[in-house]
């Protein structure tokens, strides 16, 4: 007997058909179709340029040297800019849209970063670590997630482990935000 | 003794001073508080073009109509903005950093929306010299955002390698 198994969530789906012919399209998975050991590998990669890099320090109001001034930079790192760490932290922010369905972010922990040079390319993956029904909040539940960043030579340069508060099946904004 | 602490320029003529930042590894003592100056008012238009910046997908942060069906009633500030702003406010006293390792927790205390004006505070929590020869020694610090009401939005502790004074690269490079 031929078993035939979906393995695909409902939310696991891009599309919505809301009327004949007509589709919406949908962000994120609901916390119900989280499974513990799951891991998704985000898409596109990220390249870091070089103006993005300096661009997002000064919009930090950051103005260590090693970013505004890359003749003492060039003479202390070496040839290679680096991307400032923040930056990297922050590029994680990649992995929502798997991770759309958030209602906020509560924490991260045990971030680690190892440098990262201009002209990087950073492919993300999420690995599911738990998931909890949430008790004050009961339309919710809570994830913790376990990211990395690998470059093009798949050496982890960043990782940290995160704690989200997501919505549950057919709860939340969307219906009313037109989602 | 003064209460003035730290000189912000270093004396190089008569009448001929360059500006400095940063304090040397040696001056870091455990307890330090410090309160960062100045601060930022984030608007909703910072947090869009963060979320262009990071490829961030989540439309709470961008989508106002959406932001306004849910239990903030408004577009919540991103994460990475307020980490961004926090860490970049705490440059001039720690400027003379090799490097962030990383942080040991960013917990996100209570939220933050467009408007809000951002403090840093950080607070020197423990100091590994590590080797003699080393030319770092790492410092970690507990760093506190608040906002205008003095309310605590974020916290998280962070490890930094800050240079030692007698292995500065700013001397020899015209800092």
């Amino acid at each position: 007997m031929l078993l035939r198994v979906n393995f695909m969530k409902e939310s696991f789906y891009f599309l919505k058909a809301v009327a004949d012919n007509v589709f919406i399209e949908r962000i994120g998975i609901d916390f119900e179709d989280f499974e513990v050991g799951q891991v998704f590998e985000h898409r596109p990669g990220r390249t870091f340029t070089e103006a993005s890099c300096l661009d997002y320090a000064f919009h930090s109001f950051d103005l260590t040297p090693f970013v505004t001034d890359q003749v003492y930079a060039r003479r202390v790192y070496g040839d290679r800019v680096r991307v400032l760490e923040t930056f990297i932290l922050s590029a994680m922010a990649h992995t929502t849209k798997t991770f759309g369905k958030v209602v906020a972010n509560l924490e991260m922990s045990e971030c680690k970063i190892l440098p990262v040079y201009v002209g990087d390319t950073l492919y993300f993956e999420s690995e599911i670590l738990s998931k909890r029904a949430s008790k004050s909040r009961p339309e919710q539940g809570i994830l913790s997630v376990y990211s990395r960043a690998k470059n093009q030579h798949s050496e982890c340069v960043c990782a940290y482990k995160r704690t989200l508060l997501v919505y549950r099946k057919n709860c939340g904004p969307y219906a009313a935000a037109g989602y | 003794m003064s209460q003035y602490r730290f000189p912000a320029y270093v004396q190089i003529g008569k009448q001929r001073y360059r500006e400095r930042f940063g304090l040397d590894f040696e001056d870091f003592t455990k307890g330090q508080l410090f309160r960062h100056r100045p601060g930022v008012t984030i608007s909703q238009q910072d947090n869009k073009e963060e979320c262009i910046n990071t490829l961030n997908q989540a439309m709470l942060h961008f989508d106002d109509y959406y932001a306004a069906q849910t239990e903030f009633g408004k577009p919540l500030i991103d994460t990475t903005l307020i980490v961004q702003h926090l860490m970049g406010m705490i440059w001039k006293t720690y400027n003379r950093r090799k490097k962030i390792l990383g942080w040991g927790k960013i917990a996100m205390v209570a939220p933050v929306f467009g408007g809000d004006t951002l403090y840093s505070e950080s607070e020197v929590i423990e100091l590994q010299a590590g080797d003699k020869h080393s030319e770092t020694g790492l410092v970690r610090v507990a760093i506190c955002g608040l906002n205008q009401d003095k309310k605590v939005v974020c916290e998280m502790g962070c490890d930094l390698l800050i240079y030692k004074r007698n292995h500065l690269p700013f001397s020899a490079n015209g800092y």
